[in-house]
């Protein structure tokens, strides 16, 4: 902004800003109001829905679906657009630090003095952009189907490993199948036993490479049923 | 130094006249002598005078006594009856709702953490012996948890509002970015707050998020290291997000929001930008309002007036003429030519 434009803007705002109101009680009034709504909405809120408790945490369980608070579903989903492994850094820190730092820069790229918002459709159009996708994003995190079903048909001596990737939440991530998260988190399983040795599946789901968590609580057992049903799907 | 913060109840009777802006060279001197205000035998004799005759102004008194220590009344005008610009509307009362619901979780915070153990073998028992047992526990449990999502709710609305409005503009940059730093945190509150019932849902969350940390290049490892406390998600990570929750994350928002009011109440709001202040035909803006006067009003002057030498003359009608030091830190409109 140059200093003319500062100077004008000052002056115009002194002049608004004698001709306004004092701020009590007029501005007062108006967000004892507001806070008035905001709490009926919270208690109303809280009754209804009450707080849930889950199943106790456990290291070694089968069954959890680890999904985060809806406010972060945009960030959990823009990890599933972005699929090669090598550009998921990118996905988890790299978008996130680069919008951030976008955000935070905000006032000393956007040099515009004009502030109607239909006067600067610039900026006003990337802010509804950036909106409509974080709401797009939002919403495909919370309509995710359940993550605890597979349908696709195995050999009766895999019905055992399939169980357990089923409870064990692999789905909310991987899809087998039609199951799954829709260009999930991580690759896709159908057929993971063609392209992985039997030996090779076990480690991975042990281990848990990249962002995907360790296994090795199951057990021995357990991922040993894990990795011969994983090994049949071709 | 203490007498130097100006009372404006009081100046009116002690100072003597000021002769256009001569007053405010003395307010500014260097070696910060209050040269045209009262000295302290005067002052004492004028609270005499005052208790003698209105013997019965008890409360008066106090609150002179107060106000020439605190400077009350100085904090009361800035804050309240500072004046909200033309057009003022429904949309700027997000910001003080975000400041509303962030005290009603540092509220029903507190209650919970009455109960809440922080420790991995017990958190989980503790939490249900709130929901089950505690009166209204699962009540203000309902209040702590839907409140985080109607705080993230109404932050980003307010974060709109001023997007829109472009009230990030200049004089208000700093405001935007406390802002960011502020909805940055409000979010790590949302991260750390979630792992604290240790059920199975934020305990595997919790991992993941931890795993999505580590993912980040250069840093990412030694912050997910950090946040779990050694190389495996351990007891201590639950207790480290529990000081992390209730502890630093708060402190550092509560700060913050601090900042981020302060300038609110300095600068003043904005006017809704299709406000348009009405102006005889002709006239430049500039020859409404002399330039190079910053466009701070009395009322907030009073709250620079603890730096020292804020000595404000308040004329009739309203106006000011603040002191070369209260120039500099409000950062007044530029001097023509300079370069913006
Ligand atoms: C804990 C969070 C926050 C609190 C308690 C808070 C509170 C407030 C309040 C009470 C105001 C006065 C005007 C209004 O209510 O609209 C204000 C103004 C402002 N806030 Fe915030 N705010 C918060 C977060 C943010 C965020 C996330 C941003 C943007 C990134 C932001 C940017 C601004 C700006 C630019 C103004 C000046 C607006 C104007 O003068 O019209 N604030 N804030």
């Amino acid at each position: 902004m140059k200093a003319r434009d500062k100077e004008e803007y000052l002056s115009e705002y002194e002049i608004l800003k004698k001709k306004g109101k004092s701020f009590f009680p007029y501005a007062i009034v108006k967000d004892s109001v507001m806070f008035v709504l905001v709490a009926a909405v919270l208690i109303l809120m809280s009754i209804v829905m009450g707080a849930e408790q889950g199943p106790k945490a456990d290291p070694t369980t089968t069954t959890y679906v680890p999904r985060p608070e809806w406010y972060f579903f945009f960030l959990f989903e823009l990890l599933k657009v972005i699929k090669p492994p090598a550009l998921v850094p990118l996905a988890t820190i790299g978008i996130p630090t680069i919008c951030m730092i976008l955000l935070i820069l905000l006032p000393f790229y956007d040099r515009n003095p004009e502030r109607i918002p239909w006067k600067r459709p610039v900026a006003s159009i990337s802010g509804i952009l950036v909106i409509v996708a974080m709401g797009y994003l939002t919403y495909m995190g919370a309509s995710a189907g359940s993550p605890n079903e597979i349908e696709l048909e195995t050999a009766p001596e895999f019905e055992q490993g399939k169980q357990v990737v089923a409870q064990a939440g692999c789905l909310a991530c991987h899809n087998i199948g039609e199951n799954g998260a829709e260009g999930g988190l991580g690759p896709n399983l159908t057929e993971i036993g063609a392209m992985l040795p039997r030996e090779a599946i076990k480690r991975s789901v042990a281990i848990g490479p990249g962002i995907m968590p360790s296994y090795r609580g199951l057990g021995e057992k357990k991922l040993n049923e894990v990795a011969d049903y994983l090994a049949s799907l071709d | 130094m203490a007498l130097k913060i100006p009372i404006p109840g009081r100046k009116k009777e002690t100072a003597p006249e000021p002769g256009d802006g001569a007053a405010n060279g003395n307010g500014a001197s260097p070696n910060g002598t209050n040269g045209d205000g009262p000295t302290r035998a005067e002052k004492v004799a004028k609270v005499k005078e005052a208790t003698v005759h209105h013997g019965t102004a008890a409360a008066k008194n106090t609150t002179d006594w107060l106000d020439e220590r605190v400077n009350g009344t100085g904090i009361y005008t800035a804050m309240l009856s500072r004046k909200v610009p033309k057009g003022t509307n429904w949309f700027y009362t997000l910001g003080s709702s975000v400041m509303f619901i962030f005290s009603m979780q540092a509220i029903t915070g507190v209650f919970l953490a009455m109960y809440y153990t922080p420790s991995a073998t017990e958190a989980y028992s503790s939490i249900s012996h709130i929901t089950n047992e505690v009166f209204l526990g699962e009540f203000v449990r309902g209040l702590h948890k839907w409140g985080a999502s109607l705080m993230i709710i109404l932050i980003f609305l307010h974060m709109a509002r001023t997007f829109f409005f472009g009230a990030y503009k200049y004089p208000r940059e700093l405001n935007w970015v406390i802002g960011v730093v502020l909805i940055v945190l409000t979010m790590v509150m949302g991260l750390t707050g979630y792992l604290l019932p240790f059920d199975q849902r934020s305990f595997w969350a919790t991992i993941v998020a931890n795993n999505i940390t580590a993912s980040g290049p250069v840093l990412g490892p030694y912050l997910a290291d950090f946040l779990r406390a050694g190389p495996d998600f351990s007891a201590t990570t639950l207790s480290r997000f529990y000081a992390l929750h209730m502890l630093v994350v708060p402190g550092l928002i509560g700060g913050l929001i601090a900042a981020h009011l302060f300038l609110v109440v300095k600068l003043g709001t904005t006017a809704p930008p299709w406000i348009k202040a009405p102006r005889p035909k002709g006239s430049r803006p500039s020859e409404l309002v002399p330039a190079g006067v910053p466009m701070v009003d009395a009322t907030e002057m009073s709250l620079n007036g603890h730096s020292g030498n804020g000595h404000v003359e308040v004329s009739e009608n309203g106006a000011s003429l603040p002191t070369a030091e209260t120039d500099g830190a409000a950062e007044g409109p530029p001097s023509e030519g300079e370069a913006s």
